[in-house]
């Protein structure tokens, strides 16, 4: 059993593959920057993305992702080069605790692959089920806008 | 003496099952947090210098406020070095006690013993010391160069760990990975903490047919209030919800608490009917007589909501307790760890993490305890974070209040006022101090946090303000702004009423009111900032208004916001905009100070709109965020912040907003139906057109 995590093929280890793979992927492969929030895909901090699509991990089997494309936080930048969502991040000095905003950041670059020039609202419905309780949510949308132009 | 478990069983394939020696007796004398004020010799400690480089070790938790920034900005700035030179790293109980990250303190008490140190770093350095320990001598504040405007200061460069953050990295307690780790979780009864609880009987074999089982662990730690847990240990951190299950676990749970009505109890009106309030914030004496202003304002309950649940690691390393945490006290944890393992201070060492989120709900000590224990009990390092039911449940929440609140009114002034409140304890609270000391707090010293914010920063003529507290089932305490958010929504309410009364601008009735100048020039500056004497624009079906409020934080800081609504013929509210103008003194760091502000002002329109966190039987009935919501992305207008140019010494900026957005979105709202939300957060059909 096997999936392809952030562009190279790896093993899902048998007893792993009835975990959520919100866990397979931070304690077996070490990749963090998925949260656990809620465990029930309410919150969106383990937001990654699943062939394309924004994907709670906290309610998704490990074992339900084999032969797919998982993609996580720790595979947008090429090497010290950030992706742009993940530039506009730092520019709009977006994250307070930091700790929803790798889902916030994998749900943005899901919609910018989906939608290239994204209106406000579209960001709005698009972003309205990733929580943040630091209270980020004009930054993210003034981020997510800006990233559009750069993508 | 530590307290060990009994290895009771050793079966193959690795699964053990671990019975413990029985129930802890634990300490009733609680471990006090000390909190010594910081100074400029003990700040040396924090800066340090080896081959051209420099390490600022945080003296103050990191969980959003990006202290960790401003703090690098002061030793930067102070040094004379450049940005790229200077490592942060966070703190751990390795080095000179801190006080516990609370209150809004950071820059405001520790920049200028920062400054200071730096200061003297600096000029050691010059004079050709480059090894050794250093003595700094205080100088004048003029002579501090990080402590003026210009160059670093009142700059925003990128924040620390923001990298970190954007890519990934491991930053956070649940971030931490050591070999041969397993995962853990202290179960606890569905019922009262301040009920006797604790396992009588599991079915052991059905969790060990579990796959990913390790061991059940009684010896599990102390309790939480007085709910005693039963330790699991897992070898995957997903099969705990299945053993948990599977356990089947059957509890004995004492009578069902008193005051389990928890509205009914802090019913401010059924108190004042037996007696007069004990605790005095306000000795005026306002004459009898007719009220013009009368208003019932109640606050219930709510959860903190990081979207962090609390974690923890714990090992065995070297004949120490190491712990990672993202606690806003690491010492206060080291302390409690020590005492509650009976081991002397020094073999127990806390890291501190970066934390996702606390607002005051992380100063106690409770996961670190849990892994605590089972790392002692199994022999390997354990990770527990909480799910969001144990956030809910086994946490401590803003107590609800409840407000009467009288003014009169005669040729545009406020003459008489009267603001009795009715809450639970902030300070003085269950969670940490046992039942025997509690009735003593309660007489002499009242609760400080419950009182904030009650003496409201406007001259009210004959003004009385007085409270009581009455202890809950479920464990209340300090949340952003501690009282000061409740009592100054319930002042603003009051204060827009009277000027209605009066028949005076809300703006120019608050300004004639107004003694401080400080808070003057943030409330004519939001009034210029949003255009106040316009009306908002219309929305199509909607009924629309503007409100505007104001505050005083702890004394020192200033905060005035304008905001808009629109509600529709339903009586559901949006808020369409929001304007704050915010004084804080000097301000280091201007960006994230206005994400401070934007974030108290999302706070705000929280504790009007969606703040709530439901209890059944004297227990928190909330299991995910559906039962307890926050606001989210299409909840949050526009926010525009500004911030006073101030020269005066920093002053906090964490908690200021929360006094003025509330009683602004609500007095919003009743310029926009015509009438006074009382109730919050408010219900739609109460503004039904």
């Amino acid at each position: 059993m096997s999936s392809i995590l952030n562009g190279q093929t790896h093993d899902i280890p048998p007893d792993w593959a009835d975990e959520p793979l919100l866990f397979l992927l931070r304690e077996h492969f070490g990749l963090t920057g998925a949260k656990f929030g809620c465990g029930v895909g309410i919150c969106g901090a383990c937001t990654i993305i699943v062939d394309g699509v924004a994907t709670r991990s906290c309610i998704t089997r490990a074992g339900n992702v084999e032969g797919l494309n998982v993609r996580t936080i720790e595979g947008l930048a090429e090497a010290d080069i950030l992706h742009p969502v993940q530039q506009a991040w730092l520019d709009h000095g977006v994250p307070q605790c930091g700790y929803c905003q790798a889902g916030q950041i994998m749900a943005a670059v899901a919609l910018l692959e989906q939608v290239r020039d994204p209106s406000a609202e579209d960001v709005d419905a698009a972003m309205d089920a990733n929580l943040c309780r630091c209270g980020t949510y004009p930054r993210i949308r003034a981020a997510v806008l800006s990233a559009a132009e750069r993508v | 003496m530590r307290r060990r478990a009994l290895l009771a069983a050793a079966a193959g394939g690795g699964v053990v099952a671990l019975i413990g020696a029985g129930a802890g007796v634990w300490s009733q004398v609680p471990v006090i947090p000390e909190r010594p004020q910081p100074d400029s010799a003990t700040a040396l400690g924090w800066v340090a210098h080896r081959d051209g480089r420099f390490t600022l070790t945080l003296p103050r938790a990191e969980m959003g406020q990006n202290i960790a920034t401003a703090l690098k900005q002061i030793a930067c700035a102070e040094l004379g070095v450049a940005w790229d030179i200077v490592d942060v790293v966070l703190h751990a109980t390795d080095m000179p006690r801190v006080k516990a990250t609370v209150g809004s303190e950071s820059v405001m008490l520790f920049a200028e013993p920062l400054a200071q140190a730096c200061a003297a770093l600096r000029d050691a350095l010059a004079s050709g010391q480059i090894a050794g320990v250093i003595s700094v001598t205080s100088r004048p504040l003029a002579d501090l160069r990080s402590l003026r405007a210009g160059g670093l200061i009142g700059a925003s460069p990128e924040i620390t760990h923001g990298r970190e953050i954007v890519t990934g990295a491991p930053l956070y307690a649940a971030d931490i990975r050591l070999p041969g780790m397993q995962y853990g979780r202290v179960l606890r009864a569905p019922a009262s903490g301040e009920v006797q609880s604790r396992p009588l009987r599991w079915d052991l074999e059905a969790a060990r047919a579990v796959p990913g089982f390790v061991a059940v662990v009684e010896e599990c730690g102390p309790p939480i209030g007085q709910a005693q847990g039963l330790g699991i240990v897992a070898a995957r951190p997903g099969a705990l919800d299945a053993i948990a299950e599977a356990l089947e676990i059957e509890w004995s749970i004492a009578a069902p608490p008193a005051r389990s009505d928890i509205a009914r109890a802090v019913d401010v009106d059924a108190r004042l009917s037996v007696g007069v309030l004990p605790h005095v914030v306000l000795d005026g004496a306002p004459e009898d007589g007719a009220w013009d202003v009368d208003l019932r304002v109640d606050v219930p309950m709510a959860a903190h909501g990081p979207i962090e649940p609390r974690a923890a690691v714990a090992a065995w390393q070297d004949g120490t307790l190491r712990v990672w945490a993202g606690t806003q006290d690491a010492f206060y944890i080291r302390d409690f760890l020590a005492d509650a393992v009976g081991l002397p201070l020094g073999s127990v060492t806390v890291q501190s993490c970066r934390i996702g989120g606390a607002f005051g709900g992380k100063t106690i000590c409770t996961v670190e305890a849990e892994a605590a224990a089972l790392t002692l009990a199994t022999g390997n390092p354990i990770k527990v974070q909480w799910t969001r039911a144990q956030e809910f449940a086994l946490g401590f929440h803003r107590p609800p209040s409840s407000h009467r609140i009288r003014a009169r009114v005669a040729q545009g002034r406020i003459t008489d006022w009267d603001h009795a409140q009715m809450s639970s304890h902030i300070m003085f609270t269950a969670a940490v101090v046992p039942p025997w000391m509690q009735r003593g707090t309660d007489m002499f010293a009242g609760d400080g946090g419950v009182a904030r914010g009650m003496a409201a920063p406007y001259l009210l003529g004959r003004a009385r303000a007085a409270y009581d507290m009455v202890r809950l089932p479920v464990h209340t305490g300090p949340w952003r702004g501690l009282g000061a958010g409740p009592n100054a929504l319930a002042i603003e309410c009051a204060m827009d009423e009277a000027a209605l009364i009066a028949g005076v601008d809300p703006l120019a009735f608050r300004l004639a009111h107004v003694a401080d100048p400080l808070l003057a020039g943030v409330l004519e500056r939001v009034g210029e900032i949003a255009s106040w004497g316009s009306t908002p624009a219309p929305v199509d079906g909607m009924r629309v208004g503007r409100g505007i409020a104001c505050g005083t934080y702890k004394d020192t800081s200033h905060a005035a916001a304008v905001a808009d609504v629109a509600v529709d013929v339903r009586g559901r509210v949006r808020v369409t905009r929001l304007w704050c103008v915010h004084d804080c003194g000097l301000v280091i760091n201007p960006d994230q100070v206005r994400a401070q502000c934007e974030g108290n002002l999302v706070w705000s329109l929280g504790m009007v709109l969606t703040d709530d966190l439901p209890t059944d039987a004297g227990h928190v009935a909330a299991q995910t965020f559906a039962d307890a919501p926050i606001p989210r992305m299409t909840d949050v207008p526009p926010i525009t912040v500004d911030l006073i140019q101030s020269d005066r010494p920093p002053q906090g900026a964490g908690e200021t907003a929360m006094v003025a957005g509330p009683g602004a979105i609500a007095n919003a709202i009743r310029a926009a139906t015509g009438q006074r939300a009382v109730r919050f957060p408010v219900r739609a059909e109460d503004f039904a057109a």
